[in-house]
């Protein structure tokens, strides 16, 4: 029954979204108002049979429906309500259903909020839409139907993957998947823009917050991805370069370029063809990372099981880029004639560096990504690229941006003068050498670490010395006290001052990053009863395991007195968890976190419970959690960035 | 024309630059998968090369030492085997008789030191081939990884 409605709402949405890809061709060959009215429709229509079908998934999820099978595969009776909520994202089939739910509420927004703007572009724009939810609904209509029946219904459900009954999971795939479906918008508008012709800067200037707010999604989608591996998957890391991860990370790349090209554009009109080649990219690189999670061609831990899913997304995302890329060179001879360069030291040319380098990024990670499949196509040998690669190529380019993240803010538009040089360079360049050579002097003898802690910072002494002489100048011209003074300015220039914090909070995970990989340290050993390893300036002494029968699982924990320095600082016990349904066990790691450093601990195997005998690997992580901090300073900087502020005086 | 120059040139500066980047990265980065019998005879070939090798752990043949966490074992495909050196811990369903892959290198003596053992969760060893689709989804996540 509720399968019957949940289906037949996604075949109902589709033929909504067909008309919808028609309409508007239909309205510019007739002239007729109403087709392009009928748009709007279409996609408020597709709105409201896409949330009834994702609320009938729900549902079932909820009651336990076996008679489907989506439900009776990642749930079982078992399972807390809100996990079974999250099961509508625990495998293929729910989590497109959940992408062409986050698409079409996209959307209907911009269908509701733009009612009455851009009358010529809006018919397009939601033309766009619909032909990408057309894609999605007939993937969920006929090649992975969730509602697709079992039969006879089995009397319990086999339930979710034990490693994704955890908070994290709830989170993660919404976030990224908001973002990834974020960059729609500004993608429709840009096709929608070169479709008619209209290529001044209003699609860049309307779609700007969309943009912000899609690049949010994505960076919190990827930490807290990031804060789960490191969490939940117990091997100590949080980033493993693996094909899936490299898929979400990939669009962050030119999606962080384009929120700073478009800049470029509206101040003085350049770099048209590079923006809209940039978001042609993005949004093409999730369809992309769609291919990859859910084809099986590359394998992954985030791989959901093969099917024919893959090949059609790979279809998909070749009509995209030839339709995309031909509309491009269709409108170029409207798109020539930009105004050029004036100097090689300006703002623009800073921004243009600092896109050339994530677009290098994207590129070496793309191809560290595929090579495996070059490689067995073009020569038949069987390889994998490993972290190493991705790790020595991206460690240069990514200093390289941060360099760049204290330069760019700063410097003038169109031509730096030496004045400007002196007043923004000087003083921070100096406090950042000084610091290095202090550090240098202190122990940080590796030269890419020492680099790396330099020019962070460097972009934190830039930041607060430019801040800091905006607000003394406002302290001495209105006489506002300081507090207030940073406020007006933040006030007045939103979009600035948010990003400046969230450089600040880049620069912040760069340090984790960059403390944790390069100064890590790991022991490993099989400790009898009271017996001690030491890492670093702790002390880890065995203390016993015990065993003990939980609901869903038998688990095995093993003590561990933890001492920093003689200091003893409790008790931290991991445990392997023995679920009936896995065949080997799941580990539950524990840490320590503090400012400094983060302490883990791993049990990888025990003795007979009497023999109280564990093997155990500790790692020891400097700076680490600066990494979390980053996020959350990240998000405080979108916030001021995107907050309805009513100004008074626009600039 | 000057600013077509300087545009080529840029351009030029930046390929090479980045392809020294992925040329370094892949030399040191880059795994190949080999069998026991493909890697018999080409050990001397082989010896630079990080390589990723499936088998079966031969029967009688796993030496461990639980102090120094050192292991000791031949892995064959059933035509060949090659004698494994590693320390460390290794998941739990390592054992003689189940299948498992090993990454590493091979040593002058022909000994194949791994720093990552990965065990196999099907119960018998198939052979690679047949193998190569279902194997590395079938490790419990994270066991692979080595953080970085």
């Amino acid at each position: 029954m509720i399968a019957t409605i949940g289906h037949s709402s996604v075949l109902a949405a589709l033929l909504l979204a067909l008309w919808g890809m028609i309409a508007p061709i239909l309205g510019s060959r007739t002239e007729q108002k109403a087709f392009f009215t009928s748009t709007r429709v279409a996609i408020l229509g597709q709105f409201a049979l896409v949330t009834a079908a994702s609320l009938s998934l729900i549902y079932a999820l909820v009651t336990t429906d076996f008679s489907i099978k989506y439900v009776a595969f990642n749930t079982t009776r078992a399972t807390p309500v809100y996990y079974r909520i999250t099961g509508l994202w625990g495998a293929l089939e729910g989590s497109l259903l959940l992408w062409e739910w986050i698409l079409i509420i996209f959307s209907g927004l911009v269908a509701w909020i733009y009612k009455d703007h851009h009358r010529e572009l809006m018919p397009w724009v939601l033309m766009i839409f619909s032909t990408v939810s057309a894609f999605f609904l007939s993937v969920i209509a006929f090649a992975s139907n969730p509602f697709d029946p079992i039969f006879p219904p089995p009397p319990d459900g086999r339930g979710l993957n034990p490693l994704l009954e955890d908070a994290n999971m709830i989170t993660h795939p919404p976030l990224l998947y908001t973002g990834f479906v974020g960059l729609t918008v500004p993608y429709a508008f840009a096709m929608a823009a070169l479709i008619k012709g209209k290529l001044d800067e209003a699609w860049i200037m309307t779609t700007r917050r969309w943009t912000i707010t899609a690049w949010f999604f994505l960076t919190m989608g990827n930490l807290v991805g990031a804060w789960w591996s490191y969490h939940v998957l117990g091997w100590g890391g949080y980033w493993a370069w693996d094909p899936v991860e490299n898929a979400a990370f990939m669009p962050w790349l030119p999606a962080t370029a384009f929120l700073h090209s478009v800049q470029v554009q509206e101040r003085r009109r350049m770099l048209k063809v590079w923006n809209l080649s940039l978001i042609i990219i993005a949004f093409s690189l999730t369809i992309f990372g769609t291919f990859l999670t859910r084809s099986g061609v590359l394998s992954s831990i985030h791989a959901f099981s093969s099917g024919p899913v893959g090949t059609v997304f790979l279809a998909f995302l070749a009509f995209v880029l030839l339709a995309s890329f031909g509309l491009l060179a269709y409108r170029a001879d409207q798109l020539r004639g930009q105004p050029e360069l004036d100097s090689v030291v300006s703002r623009e040319s800073a921004f243009l560096l600092n896109n050339v380098v994530l677009v290098s990024a994207l590129f070496t990670i793309f191809l560290g990504t595929i090579f495996p499949l070059i490689s067995e196509a073009v020569t038949g040998v069987q390889v994998s690229v490993g972290a190493p690669y991705f790790n020595s190529v991206t460690a240069p380019l990514f200093l390289l941006t941060v360099f760049l993240m204290g330069v760019g803010p700063m410097i003038a538009w169109r031509k730096a003068s030496w004045d400007n040089f002196k007043r923004n360079f000087l003083w921070p360049s100096a406090a950042s050498l000084a610091l290095g050579l202090a550090l240098a002097v202190w122990r940080v003898r590796d030269f890419l670490p020492l680099l790396g802690f330099t020019l962070s910072a460097f972009v934190v002494f830039t930041i607060f010395f430019d801040t800091a002489l905006a607000a003394r100048a406002r302290h001495r011209i209105v006489g506002e006290r300081v507090v207030s003074a940073l406020m007006a300015l933040a006030r007045r220039n939103q979009r600035r001052y948010g990003g400046l914090i969230v450089h600040l909070g880049v620069v912040l995970i760069f340090l984790g990053i960059a403390g944790s990989m390069s100064y890590s340290i790991e022991r490993e050993a099989t400790l009898q009863l009271g017996e001690a390893l030491s890492i670093g300036r702790y002390h880890v002494q065995f203390e016993g395991l015990r065993g003990s029968q939980q609901p869903t699982h038998y688990r095995v924990e093993a003590a561990f007195r933890v001492f920093n320095q003689g200091h003893e600082l409790g008790v931290m016990s991991p445990a392997l968890k023995f679920f009936p349904s896995q065949q080997s066990p799941v580990g539950r790691a524990v840490f320590r976190s503090t400012l400094s450093e983060d302490l883990y601990l791993i049990l990888s195997g025990f003795s007979e419970l009497q023999q109280n005998r564990a093997t155990l690997k500790v790692l020891m992580r400097p700076l680490l959690t600066w990494i979390w901090l980053g996020g959350i300073v990240i998000a405080l900087g979108t916030l001021v960035a995107i907050w309805p502020v009513r100004k008074s005086s626009e600039r | 024309m000057n600013r077509g120059r300087r545009f080529i040139i840029g351009g030029i500066i930046i390929i090479a630059a980045l392809s020294y980047l992925i040329y370094g990265g892949m030399r040191q980065a880059i795994v190949y998968f080999v069998t026991p019998s493909e890697l018999k005879g080409q050990e001397k070939t082989s010896k630079d090369k990080f390589l990723r090798m499936g088998g079966m752990v031969v029967q009688g043949s796993l030496q461990k030492d639980l102090k120094s966490l050192t292991y000791r074992f031949q892995l064959t495909d059933g035509a060949a085997s090659v004698p494994v050196y590693f320390r460390g811990v290794p998941p739990d369903l390592f054992s003689e008789g189940k299948g498992a892959v090993v990454e590493g290198k091979i040593g002058a003596d022909g000994v194949f030191v791994a720093t990552i053992i990965m065990a196999k969760h099907a119960e018998e060893y198939s052979p690679p081939q047949a193998e190569k689709s279902a194997y590395p989804r079938s490790f419990v996540p994270g066991e692979e990884k080595k953080a970085p």
